[in-house]
């Protein structure tokens, strides 16, 4: 009778051989030894890791400032007098629009205020004074623009085609 | 969670904007009519900056008694528009305006004498 074969016991990589691996990976010398070290040492488990070691400090993040984002700026000039009552007017057809009276100004008179507004803006644009039309982006709203830039063009014939055309043409 | 020192108050005008990377995180922080809101600049449908684009108040039409139209008119509440694809948030929750429960993520402000921080 053979006696049984002897159960084989897998056994882990010797020690030197380890070495031997970190070494093959590139490892500087205090990473093969830490690496060492683990793997006689086997790895901890989280909890066991936690309870030895005190909790970290918060540790301030890294704050970068991307870009700033500066607010519109306002174009103020010194008054005089025939601004100030053109502001009172502006004034007064605001407070008739709030409390919903349409009919405040005749068409005539509409028509003879957007005429000489039209006409000294454009004006003041030739001669190289070009400021927003409106302040910033909340004086009138988006429709309020288009129904009247629509009507502007309607009146003197014009298609947004040729408005298109001058403004990539000109250089106003 | 702590606070992050983002600037001096001074820094800051009304209407101002900073786009700032605290950390892992990108966020937008306004000054508007002297308070400081701070929210994700990633914006909720596309990632999109949420906090770089326009600054516009509310549209609002109003009507009469019988239904007829005053006309558009901008509200008292501010809202950012996302560049991109037209996403727009209330300045002072950062919810969508139109569906309160797309909200983007809030970051509280804290200013202590001149100093301003961030808590993120």
């Amino acid at each position: 009778m053979s006696s049984p074969e002897p159960a084989r016991v897998k056994r882990s990589t010797p020690a030197p051989r380890r070495a031997a691996a970190a070494s093959d990976a590139g490892m500087s010398g205090q990473d093969k030894a830490n690496f060492i070290k683990a793997m006689m040492d086997g790895v901890k488990p989280k909890a066991a890791a936690g309870a030895k070691t005190k909790p970290a400090a918060v540790k301030p993040k890294k704050v970068v400032l991307l870009r700033k984002i500066p607010a519109p700026v306002r174009v103020t000039r010194p008054s005089n007098p025939a601004s100030d009552e053109a502001l009172a007017l502006a004034a007064a057809l605001e407070a008739k629009l709030a409390a919903g009276d349409l009919g405040a100004l005749t068409p005539q008179a509409v028509q003879a205020l957007m005429r000489a507004l039209c006409r000294f803006y454009s004006a003041n644009v030739g001669a190289g004074d070009k400021y927003p039309v409106v302040e910033g982006r909340m004086s009138v709203t988006g429709t309020d623009a288009m129904i009247v830039c629509g009507a502007l063009l309607k009146a003197v014939d014009l298609q947004v085609f040729e408005l298109g055309m001058w403004q990539s043409w000109s250089a106003v | 969670m702590a606070e992050q020192f983002i600037g001096k108050l001074s820094e800051f005008s009304d209407g101002d904007r900073q786009i700032l990377r605290i950390g892992e995180d990108e966020i937008g922080v306004f000054r508007h009519e002297g308070e400081f809101y701070a929210y994700s600049n990633f914006c909720l449908h596309q990632g999109g900056p949420a906090c770089e684009g326009l600054t516009i108040a509310n549209v609002e039409e109003r009507l009469r008694p019988d239904k007829t139209s005053m006309g558009l008119h901008f509200t008292n509440d501010m809202n950012f528009v996302c560049p991109w694809h037209g996403y727009e948030y209330d300045m002072k929750t950062g919810c969508h305006v139109k569906d309160k429960k797309v909200k983007l993520r809030k970051y509280d402000v804290v200013t202590r004498g001149n100093d301003v921080y961030v808590v993120a």
